[in-house]
């Protein structure tokens, strides 16, 4: 009997002793790599957050936890030079997860990425958050960043916005060069398609002055992945759906590293997109249908210490503008704006997918050739050459059936740009950029004169220095560019335009002083110029879309702004919060002003406008916290105000974003066995009306003697709901991922302020869309 | 070395420049959409008299001269048969665009509209294949001596003209106001 007991009890407690050991005997093991290179990751640090536990990678990037129990837990990895990333696990059972970090600091960007870390590290775009912006256009795609809006003409054209600026004063790259296209139009939208990056930074206010003086508002940075150096053969397809318009986007891309030559790589890319009408809430917004076909490749060749790349990309996008906006006169935009709605005979358009007049019809390709060479070991010499060509049709509704089928204003631009910098790094506490560079334009136009026939040089050089010691970091940097805009004689005589030279210089010096590993404080104070354009000096004719004439103005001299910006940003395990605020003195900012009386024509009157100058004050706060409660649970707030001042008429400054909340709750499952990183969410956005407009203009009210500053006031305040779900499945050796997300939940009718089609149609009703992103490899070599 | 470089430094900025020839063109060439600078009345008494002639002229189109506008000064208690036409009067000779208004009736019409006091009725609209007004020419009915003024509006409205059409319907190619005096 008592041997039984025994028995029992020793057996109960093996089988104790044996349920503690397989819970707690669990093995975590796995590979850092760089999400670029894929290369392993030596001397990264690991953490699992719950239990304080550290390793630091092997040389081959391997990292190996034992004795675990099962549980949630929270992995921080982190790697001098790359961004550090965080992941959620169930572990269960024994798991090996590799972990892809990002740099910080791209090899192309030396410099930009020290601009940006004095001014805001979080205003990037990528992985998850890029992801759930497949298929929007580029401007959509970084509005969730704070103080980051967009200029909205109906539901196909958007433009990005910085602190209440945009078009030349803000500054896109794609790829490193330059997007010269003609930005000067409000509906003029960059013409890049968002798929060939994967990532998309934002640089608010002037400090970048790496890629010239005019960038007053910010620069836009899209820049595609490293080429693959790990030999074989993989890329991705990713595909994008949405219910509102109907739309479609297909976007595949193929990239290589040969065995044989492991020098070469290469990269194609391709993306169809195809979309109908959009629905607002209570109809189809006819003929807003768009399509766009684009494709680009890449080569490059990759030694220790030189390489070139070759990169030529085309976009090809056709646009269909509202039936309901295309107006004739101003006694047509007062009867569209009195009728609240768009009339009937519009509203009852079936859904299609065709495009009728009128549309936009663009295309833009660029050409590029970089070449690089190491300066010893100190450096890096840089050649960037580049060509682009830019081609924009406009087709109006035509008059009669009969009437010709060319368009109305066709303008092409030829850009080319040469840019020769010497990066370099290993020399002591110092390290920097040094360089030149050198454009050329040449705009013509057909059909209707806007703006004239010209050429254009721009010739710069700068220098920017980084010093870095102990907690501190400085960074100054001088930019001086001459700009020239000549030949615009050559428009038949049809008016005089004179040739202009402008000269100037910009700088900016900043720093970032580390308190704790957690807080950090940045400054940055800048001044930047930008010279006037062509179409805010010559610019003379009717502005269709718009329905007002405008008039530019050949005594224009440069805007000159004067910044200044403050963040603190503190990121602990539970919390990310990044707090800025910035002030901008423009002297002689450019606008159009309304003048006085309305200008007769055949068509009716028009109201008329001229560029002209003021002195300006735009500050503002951007606002962004995340709080981690848990493995699980985590929330987002974000704010974004701006306060914009026109200091010469004691005025509000017209067209200016208005003060937008947003907020974010994410419950994350993190990993089951087939299913990572699942996880869904709810977000909300709440955009407040726009109450800072000038009080008086010259637009008069029909039937009375009011003269306002618009022709609406702005539209009332609104707030949207958003749902969205994600998960990755695992298949062969890739992640296939799916993300579900649901904008404009409740089908809310609204108006946004800064759409310019606010005066003729509600805004996009409830869209659900479906991404699902492929990984493949077709040939790759394991190593065991 | 360096010779190699600047070669390739041209070749790209070429090659920039070479894309621009790229992108197709239309075929054939084809003119500007037909400009509008005149709209002109000619007003034929009922029962006998010269015609009048009047119009609303911006030769230079829009900007520029501002526009010459006659005032259409007509008898008390008479019938006039108005005929509209506008016309494009920036080329040589002048080109007339009304047969094309004509033409392409059924998505065109022509609105008169009287205020400030005129005595005057406009009635009478030609029609479109359709049978719904177009209004290239219609008659004028004067009544006691007043001034005022007339609004002519030639709206386009493509494949939505329909019957009872208010002026606020469609696109507007022209408007223009003329004074009216019936003494």
């Amino acid at each position: 009997m008592f041997q039984i007991i025994r028995t029992a009890f020793l057996l109960l407690f093996l089988l104790f002793l044996n349920t503690v050991a397989a819970q707690c005997t669990l093995a975590l093991t796995g590979h850092v790599n760089d999400a670029d290179t894929k290369e392993h990751l030596a001397d990264a640090v690991v953490l699992i957050r719950e239990l304080k536990l550290m390793q630091t990678t092997d040389k081959d990037g391997f990292y190996s936890f034992k004795g675990l129990c099962s549980g949630v837990y929270t992995l921080i990895v982190s790697h001098a030079g790359c961004i550090t990333s965080e992941k959620h696990i169930h572990l269960k059972t024994d798991l090996e997860t590799d972990i892809d970090l990002s740099h910080a600091v791209t090899e192309l960007q030396e410099v930009v990425v020290q601009g940006k870390t004095t001014n805001n590290a979080a205003s990037e775009i990528k992985g998850k958050a890029l992801e759930s912006t497949r298929g929007l256009s580029l401007a959509e795609s970084i509005k969730k960043v704070s103080g980051v809006s967009v200029l909205q003409t109906g539901s196909n054209i958007y433009k990005p916005v910085i602190h209440g600026l945009h078009s030349n004063r803000v500054l896109i790259l794609n790829n490193g060069v330059r997007q010269e296209g003609q930005q000067w139009g409000n509906e003029h939208a960059p013409e890049i398609d968002p798929f060939i990056a994967n990532r998309i930074s934002v640089i608010k206010g002037a400090s970048a002055i790496r890629y010239g003086a005019d960038a007053i508002a910010g620069v836009v940075l899209v820049e595609p992945k490293l080429l693959r150096h790990d030999p074989g053969i993989g890329g991705e397809v990713n595909t994008a759906l949405f219910s509102n318009n109907r739309m479609g986007v297909l976007s595949a891309m193929l990239e290589g590293n040969s065995a044989k030559k492991p020098a070469f790589s290469w990269r194609v890319q391709g993306t169809v997109k195809r979309g109908g009408y959009a629905r607002t809430p209570g109809y189809w917004l006819a003929n807003s249908a768009n399509e766009e076909y684009n494709f680009s490749a890449a080569a490059g060749w990759k030694k220790q210490d030189r390489g070139a790349e070759i990169f030529y990309s085309q976009f090809n996008t056709k646009l269909g503008i509202f039936a309901g906006s295309h107006i004739g006169n101003v006694t047509d935009l007062w009867n569209a704006i009195l009728a609240k709605d768009p009339p009937d005979y519009i509203k009852n358009v079936a859904f299609s997918y065709n495009i009728d007049r009128p549309y936009q019809d663009i295309q833009h390709q660029l050409l590029k050739l970089k070449a690089w060479k190491n300066t010893g070991n100190i450096g890096r010499l840089n050649l960037v050459v580049s060509g682009q060509y830019n081609n924009r049709q406009e087709y109006d509704q035509k008059r009669f059936a009969s009437s010709s089928n060319a368009p109305q204003l066709d303008l092409s631009i030829a850009t080319g740009l040469t840019e020769l910098v010497w990066d370099h790094f290993n020399t002591g506490d110092f390290r920097g950029t040094i360089g030149g560079s050198f454009m050329y334009q040449n705009n013509s136009y057909e059909r209707r004169l806007f703006i004239p026939n010209y050429q254009s040089t721009n010739a710069g050089i700068f220098a920017i220095e980084k010093w870095t010691k102990n907690k501190l970091d400085l960074e100054a940097g001088v930019r001086f560019d001459r700009k020239s805009i000549y030949n615009t004689s050559d428009n038949g005589n049809v008016r005089d335009y004179p040739d202009r030279v402008f000269n100037n210089i910009s700088g900016n010096i900043g720093f970032t002083y580390r308190f704790t590993t957690a807080l950090r404080l940045l400054f940055n104070a800048s001044t930047a110029w930008r010279a006037p354009q062509v179409n805010e000096l010559y610019a003379d004719g009717l502005h269709h879309g718009a329905a007002r004439i405008e008039k530019g103005n050949a005594a224009l001299q440069p805007e000159r702004a004067n910044n200044l910006a403050l963040n603190i940003v503190f990121n602990n395990t539970n919390w990310d919060i990044d707090a800025g605020v910035y002030h901008k003195e423009i002297n002689g900012f450019i606008f159009l002003e309304p003048t006085f009386p309305p200008e007769l024509t055949i068509r009716g009157a028009f109201p008329a406008f001229r560029y002209t100058q003021t002195n300006a004050r735009l500050s503002g706060f951007d606002f962004s916290a995340a709080y981690n409660f848990d493995a699980h649970f985590s929330s987002t707030v974000k704010a974004s105000l701006l306060r914009a001042w026109d200091k010469t008429n004691k005025q509000w400054l017209i067209q200016m974003p208005a003060d937008r909340y947003e907020a974010a709750v994410e419950y994350s499952l993190g990993n089951a066995r087939k299913l990572n990183d699942t996880y869904f969410g709810i977000n909300s956005t709440w955009v407040l009306q726009q109450t800072r407009v000038p009080s008086t203009g010259n637009i008069e009210v029909p039937g009375t003697t009011v003269k306002q500053s618009d022709y609406l006031n702005p539209p009332p305040a609104y707030l949207l709901i958003g749902i969205e779900a994600g998960t990755k499945l695992k298949w062969k050796h890739n992640n296939v991922s799916f993300i579900l997300s649901v904008t404009n939940l409740m089908n809310k009718a609204y108006r946004d302020y800064m759409n310019s089609f606010r005066y003729f149609s509600d805004e996009m009703g409830r869209n659900i869309s479906l991404r699902v992103r492929i990984p493949f490899e077709l040939k790759h070599k394991h190593k065991s | 070395m360096k010779m190699k470089h600047m070669k390739l430094v041209a070749v790209v900025m070429l090659g920039g420049l070479i894309l621009a020839g790229c992108k197709k063109k239309n075929t054939g060439e084809e003119n500007e959409e037909e400009l509008i600078t005149t709209v002109k009345l000619t007003l034929t008494p009922v029962g006998g008299g010269s015609a009048l002639v009047y119009s609303w002229k911006d030769v230079d189109g829009v900007g520029g001269n501002a526009p010459v506008i006659q005032t259409i000064t007509l008898a008390p208690s008479k019938i006039y048969n108005c005929s509209v036409q506008f016309l494009n009067e920036s080329v040589t000779p002048a080109e007339d665009i009304t047969p094309e208004v004509v033409t392409e009736g059924t998505d065109h019409q022509v609105y008169y509209a009287v205020s400030g006091g005129a005595n005057l009725t406009v009635a009478g609209f030609n029609t479109d294949g359709n049978g719904l007004p177009l209004g290239t020419t219609a008659s004028f009915t004067t009544a006691a001596a007043s001034t005022g003024t007339l609004k002519i509006t030639l709206k386009h409205k493509p494949g939505v003209k329909a019957a009872g059409d208010l002026v606020t319907k469609g696109e507007t190619d022209v408007e223009v106001d003329m004074p009216v005096v019936i003494q």
